[in-house]
């Protein structure tokens, strides 16, 4: 995981958790929804998927490939199959978030955060198996996913994810805007791949930062172009101290304080 | 002969328009076209399936025909890019048809939606790379490129808005000149119309 940033899942909807210290350790007495049983059996139904797409995959095959009871899946998940499949769907978005923190949590510069988010996402999406399985034989699955409003909906998911790590570089509503941005450019690239535009190659992902992402940035930044900007850490000298910003403290104080001054953007 | 091809296509969006896709049937069709099942079947040899295909990439054609016709008289490229955002969103949002089958039953569309989809992007990336060129691209912008990604950025922000309220028109210029064209033409300044 990045610094500072932790997923908790919150009615069906991933959150970062901005009221758990950044290290503090994992909470106890969880819910008695977290079974020990649970990931096993996502993991199963995650691999009957893969196999044979979300039509055909029973509540008995996730059962049989976890080694557990019919019983026990209908406990874990009381909805059956539309439940489960919602908690795969959910594991896997919690998967890829977590993954991308970690990357992204350890780069240094503003434009490698965005470079290796977007090489990771690319990468994990496009080569997802079960993923993979339902855009082939199951298309209208995934798509429905992906238009309108559900697509707000994810562009919102991802935005709150990804841009904590982002405000290290400029403010939470900057760094919401180019994390909605960033997850477009994901989505487009993931949906309809091109030859030319392999952002799962890490040096067209950097041209395409370099390009058209960052000059959007600072257009922004500075409403009158007038002068130029260079995008530096926003808390530079905390950064040189810690070697890391914790950005859920950032969050904290920004969403206290809803109108900060001109002199916060560098 | 292409009117009985028309008056069908336009009797099935009618049908579409009252009942939904999937109710809509050959004899529905037929009916509202005052013609017989085997005519349908004669200019749709496919059948229902083809026939909703068709109403779908018709309508879908039908709306980029208005579109280009709304951002023909723009002035620079930036404009080109605010009225056919602005016009695009208000066109979906007042869609009636649109917004019920994406409500009650999206997956009608998706299959036509996701096949025409590169067509589409090809289309917006083609008619956006002479405004690039007139305009004037960044240093080392190649003008495909720049066209393919305004085009995916443009069906983003049509398809889902996001955070961006595109009815109004100081945030959908701000989104124009920052998200879209900052990194693609040179310099601040609005550009020329196109000869």
């Amino acid at each position: 995981m990045g610094p500072g940033v932790r997923l908790r899942v919150v009615q069906g909807e991933l959150q970062p958790d901005a009221n758990m210290a950044p290290d503090a350790s994992p909470p106890t007495g969880v819910p008695d929804r977290v079974s020990p049983h649970r990931i096993r059996i996502v993991d199963a139904a995650l691999d009957c998927i893969a196999r044979q797409g979300t039509a055909k995959t029973t509540v008995d095959d996730a059962a049989q490939g976890a080694g557990v009871s019919r019983a026990t899946v209908y406990r874990v998940f009381p909805g059956g199959k539309d439940d489960l499949l919602g908690a795969v769907a959910e594991t896997e978005m919690a998967r890829l978030f977590s993954a991308l923190g970690a990357r992204m949590g350890a780069a240094e510069e503003l434009s490698d955060v965005l470079v290796i988010g977007i090489v990771e996402a690319v990468t994990r999406i496009t080569r997802h198996p079960a993923l993979n399985y339902m855009i082939a034989h199951e298309p209208d699955v995934v798509l429905g996913r992906l238009v309108f409003d559900e697509s707000n909906r994810l562009l919102a998911t991802a935005s709150r994810f990804i841009s904590p790590f982002l405000i290290r570089w400029m403010d939470p509503e900057e760094a919401a805007r180019v994390a909605e941005w960033a997850t477009r450019i994901v989505l487009s690239y993931c949906i309809a791949p091109t030859g030319e535009m392999d952002l799962t190659d890490p040096a067209r992902a950097r041209h395409l930062v370099r390009t058209f992402v960052l000059p959007g940035i600072r257009a922004l930044r500075v409403p009158d172009r007038s002068q130029p900007v260079d995008l530096v850490p926003i808390a530079a000298d905390r950064a040189k101290h810690t070697g890391r910003v914790h950005q859920v403290d950032y969050l904290q104080t920004y969403s206290t304080n809803t109108t900060h001054s001109e002199g916060d953007v560098q | 002969m292409e009117d009985t091809r028309q008056r069908i296509i336009e009797a099935t969006y009618a049908c579409v328009a009252r009942w939904g896709v999937a109710k809509t049937t050959v004899e529905d069709a037929a009916r509202e076209a005052e013609v017989s099942r085997a005519t349908v079947y004669r200019y749709f040899p496919g059948g229902r399936d083809e026939l909703i295909h068709d109403v779908v990439v018709w309508e879908l054609f039908a709306f980029f025909g208005r579109l280009y016709d709304e951002v023909q008289g723009a002035e620079s490229l930036e404009a080109v890019m605010e009225r056919g955002i602005r016009f695009a969103h208000r066109s979906i949002q007042e869609h009636e048809v649109l917004q019920r089958v994406m409500q009650t039953e999206p997956e009608t569309l998706l299959p036509t939606i996701t096949v025409e989809s590169n067509r589409i992007r090809a289309a917006i990336a083609g008619f956006l790379v002479p405004y690039l060129h007139q305009h004037g691209l960044a240093p080392g912008v190649d003008p495909d490129e720049a066209g393919d990604f305004l085009a995916r950025m443009v069906l983003s922000y049509m398809g889902s808005p996001g955070r961006w309220d595109l009815d109004d028109p100081a945030q959908v210029s701000e989104l124009v000149r920052g998200e879209l064209l900052a990194g693609v033409v040179v310099g601040p300044e609005p550009g020329k119309r196109p000869d």
